[in-house]
């Protein structure tokens, strides 16, 4: 298990993380803030003498597709992407939401809609979670570290081979190209792969096209089963100084560290504030959510999108008479003393 | 109970679902054939469009995967980057070819990716009700051309010619017609051939639509004469078998 | 008032296009009508349904659960057609291919009409669908004349020969005036053949797979001698198997060859 400290960007600690993981090839396209993650696995690649591979797609369409047949094939595979390439990424994850295969995809947020701007935002949760012509059976992780962007892409293809849901790691480009000083926790015993195509002398014959309303609707109905007992074994949240908060702070990702900060220095001044944060995105962590609740009396959820983590957290709070804020600045981040100002304003 | 139907194609699903005298049909025979010859049935993954390709999704004992319209190539693409000793076939239709997947198979070509691409061409868009495709010659009447296809969106769309001009050297890239199964047989042959020697192969075949063309057999077989005279047959790429790499 | 039919047949069998005249129909003849198909992605090969409603009042939703009239004419399509019946179901089906005693119990009423039998003994095969149309218009009370108008227009191209008009017109009346069996049904006559046909002649053999046959026709137009015509014995959807002239057969090949279905070959016998 390495200790040592390194100074790492967020995309080189992805590029670690898919190493580790042991994926095998990667397929993409390059965009920014992403293209570092693509660079960068090219570069060990090569110093690999192929036992890791690539290819540079004509689009991401292709990448995503290339991802499958990867897959397919028996090998972990993975695409890296941002903004328009993430919508571009919702064909191949559709297929893989139908079939069950393991795609798993890191996308760096960045301002939306259309090209927007390249560097941050959270406006990519709905396309993460719910893109595609699906009902959302997808596993969505948001990283609000550095480090733990590495740990989640781990876990990503653990839980994509492990569940079968394809599975996307949400940074943004604050997150690819910050440098910082990290120490990576290498894995134990990561999920194997296996081929999906099996080469079995009674052929593997795979469909993603049904003739009738009833047969699509019975393998929906299985993959519903299977989600719905995955779901709680998924879903990881974490309770930050929750247990006496009176306001609560809902945050992910990158925005969530910031909030972390929010607390620390309100903590200090004796406010009582404690943060939610989902580390899971969806399946959604609800039972910790609800734990975390116990004796707060203001919700406030921050993120720099428009109701899109709000409208994920309203929906598992539906039915329960809560106070419940959105502080929403789409496209663009918080500091932590940002945070702070917009909590004591509601809070009056 | 003497077999007619080639050894790779599975019994239990017969008769496979393409319509009363559908051109995909006699390839589908002639590509079990081949399998059943070559004996590659156990080496052999069949990627397949959306579009009247995927009735084939169980047709044959072997390894399928149906795919997104458009998206045959690219998937088995990947797939062979992982598995360089098995024969990956990407097969589609005209539209899913050489509109939504033109892209993908040019850089196929360009990035000589070794996989056998087979396009079946029936000039126009079959499983959705016969619309205009980019291989509907001027003047066919469908639902997207009803006073007939304008001469405006071209007068033919000539892939494999353009193809083998982007392609690498020792590529396979040639033309068939099923009206001439014996010559369409060795060409699917010969682009097996080419991946094995680690090259791009792609191959149209011409072929008819009964259903869509509103003809009975012998006029399909009439209306195929014609897409004969405007698509040439013949190789534009010879490529490398094998043996000759040797 | 509000009827509630629904046809189910084998895809290709012309459900569609009963259903689109008896709408048309129906809505000449002033009526609030509804219809909508239901099928999957082939062409043939899976059940084909039609859901028609027919009413007094507009109709906000095309599909129901259970059908006041079901119109069954495959063997194959009852088990899809099973969901839509209950104890107040008229059920109406084509006795020479399908055998009654498959037909749920259940239904109020179970009426019977030969038609692919009368279509291929008095008319041609296809116009089996025109005779059904015929006789439905009547059990839906609509006039003739008008359901008539609209069979033509809906044919439109196919009847400008004025042979195949005529014929198509007699065919339509005939139907309209049949009375249906209400017991004594006939016996199924017209099913598919499952066996492989295999003759010997002049030195060869010809197989032939009737489940596999669809009718295309292609063998016919390949064969080099015209040694294949289409014969009596119906394939897997009910259309004619081609019968071999030995004789006139040189097995070239040709007919295995281009066959989409692997449905024929010819074989010559090996010499001792």
């Amino acid at each position: 298990m390495t200790e040592a400290k390194e100074l790492l960007t967020g995309n080189e600690a992805i590029v670690r993380g898919c190493v580790d993981a042991g994926a095998k090839i990667m397929f993409g396209y390059p965009i920014t803030p992403s293209c570092e993650i693509l660079n960068g696995w090219i570069l060990q690649a090569d110093a690999s003498k192929d036992k890791t591979k690539y290819l540079q797609t004509e689009d991401e369409i292709a990448a995503g597709f290339g991802v499958l047949g990867a897959v397919l094939a028996g090998e972990k595979s993975f695409t890296a992407s941002a903004g328009p390439g993430h919508i571009l990424m919702q064909d191949p994850m559709a297929m893989a939401e139908n079939l069950r295969l393991p795609f798993v995809g890191i996308m760096m947020q960045r301002g939306g809609p259309s090209t927007g701007t390249v560097n941050f935002s959270q406006q990519e949760v709905n396309l993460a979670a719910f893109g595609g012509n699906g009902d959302g059976m997808r596993i969505v992780y948001s990283a609000s570290t550095v480090a733990e962007i590495y740990e989640l892409v781990i876990k990503a293809f653990d839980t994509a081979w492990k569940y079968r849901f394809p599975t996307t790691v949400l940074g943004d480009g604050y997150l690819g190209k910050m440098k910082t000083t990290v120490t990576l926790k290498k894995p134990l015993n990561p999920v194997k792969s296996e081929p999906i195509l099996k080469e079995l002398k009674e052929s593997t014959n795979l469909r993603n096209c049904y003739s009738t309303e009833e047969s699509l609707g019975e393998v929906l109905a299985k993959n519903i089963a299977d989600w719905n007992a995955a779901r709680y074994k998924i879903a990881e949240s974490e309770s930050y100084k929750t247990a006496d908060a009176k306001t609560l702070i809902i945050a992910h990702g990158l925005v969530a560290s910031a909030a972390k900060g929010a607390v620390d220095m309100m903590r200090k001044n004796k406010i009582k504030v404690g943060l939610f944060r989902p580390i899971t995105l969806h399946p959604f962590d609800t039972k910790s959510l609800i734990s975390a609740l116990d004796g707060v009396k203001k919700i406030v959820i921050v993120e720099s999108s428009l109701n899109q983590l709000a409208r994920l957290v309203k929906y598992e709070l539906a039915g329960m008479k809560l106070d419940i804020s959105e502080v929403a600045k789409p496209a663009q981040g918080f500091t932590p003393e940002e945070i702070i100002n917009r909590v004591e304003e509601i809070n009056g | 109970m003497d077999k007619i139907m080639p050894e790779s194609w599975k019994e239990s699903t017969k008769p496979h679902l393409f319509c009363p005298g559908c051109g995909h049909g006699i390839v589908m025979r002639h590509l079990g054939n081949v399998i059943d010859e070559m004996k590659i049935s156990r080496d052999v993954t069949l990627g397949i469009d959306i579009g009247c390709s995927l009735l084939s999704w169980n047709l044959f004992n072997v390894d399928t995967i149906q795919t997104h319209h458009g998206r045959t190539t690219p998937t088995m693409v990947g797939y062979k980057q992982v598995k360089e000793d098995r024969i990956a076939i990407a097969y589609m239709g005209d539209g899913g070819g050489y509109a939504i997947g033109l892209q993908s198979m040019v850089h196929a070509a360009y990035r000589n990716n070794p996989i056998t691409v087979i396009v079946v061409n029936n000039e126009n868009y079959a499983m959705t009700g016969g619309q205009a495709s980019p291989t509907s010659p001027v003047g066919m009447v469908t639902p997207t051309s009803p006073s007939g296809k304008s001469s405006e969106f071209g007068t033919g769309f000539h892939a494999p010619e353009m193809i083998a001009g982007i392609a690498n050297k020792n590529a396979f890239i040639a033309r068939g017609t099923v009206t001439n199964p014996i010559q369409m047989a060795s060409l699917i042959k010969k682009a097996i051939e080419c991946q094995k020697s680690g090259n791009f192969a792609m191959i149209e075949i011409l072929s008819m639509c009964p259903t869509n063309w509103k003809t009975n057999a012998k006029q399909s077989f009439e209306m195929l004469k014609e897409m004969e005279l405007l698509y040439p047959q013949g190789e534009f790429k010879t490529g490398k078998t094998e043996m000759e790499q040797k | 008032m509000k009827l509630q039919m629904l046809l189910a047949g084998e895809g290709g069998q012309g459900i569609q296009t009963i259903a689109k005249i008896l709408s048309r129909a129906a809505a000449n003849a002033g009526k609030e009508v509804s219809y909508i198909p239901s099928f999957g992605v082939e062409q043939r090969g899976t059940p084909s349904l039609a859901f028609l409603i027919i009413g007094d009042e507009a109709i906000n939703y095309p599909r129901f659960d259970v059908a006041d009239e079901l119109v069954v004419l495959q063997q194959r399509a009852i088990s899809t057609a099973n969901k839509y019946v209950s104890l107040n179901t008229t059920m109406i089906f084509d006795s020479s291919t399908i055998n009654h005693r498959s037909l749920p119990k259940i239904a109020k009423k179970i009426l019977g009409a030969p038609v692919t039998k009368y279509a291929f003994e008095k008319f041609t095969p296809k116009s089996f669908n025109i005779i059904i149309t015929g006789k439905l218009s009547h059990q839906l009370g609509l006039d003739k004349a008008i359901v008539w108008e609209v069979v033509a227009k809906t044919l439109g191209k196919k009847l400008t020969n004025p042979e195949i008009m005529k014929a198509t017109k007699a065919a339509f009346e005939f139907g309209y005036d049949l009375t249906f069996e209400e017991e004594n049904f006939s016996e199924p006559s017209y099913l598919p053949e499952t066996s492989q046909i295999v003759m010997k002649g002049f030195g060869k053999t010809a197989y032939i797979n009737p489940k596999s046959c669809k009718g295309c026709g292609i063998c016919i137009e390949k064969c080099p001698v015209k040694a294949l015509a289409f014969g009596e014995t119906l394939g897997v959807y009910a259309t004619p198997v081609p019968d071999i002239d030995l004789e006139k057969c040189i097995a070239c090949g040709n007919c295995k060859r281009f066959c989409p279905d692997a449905a024929i070959k010819v074989d010559k016998d090996k010499k001792a």
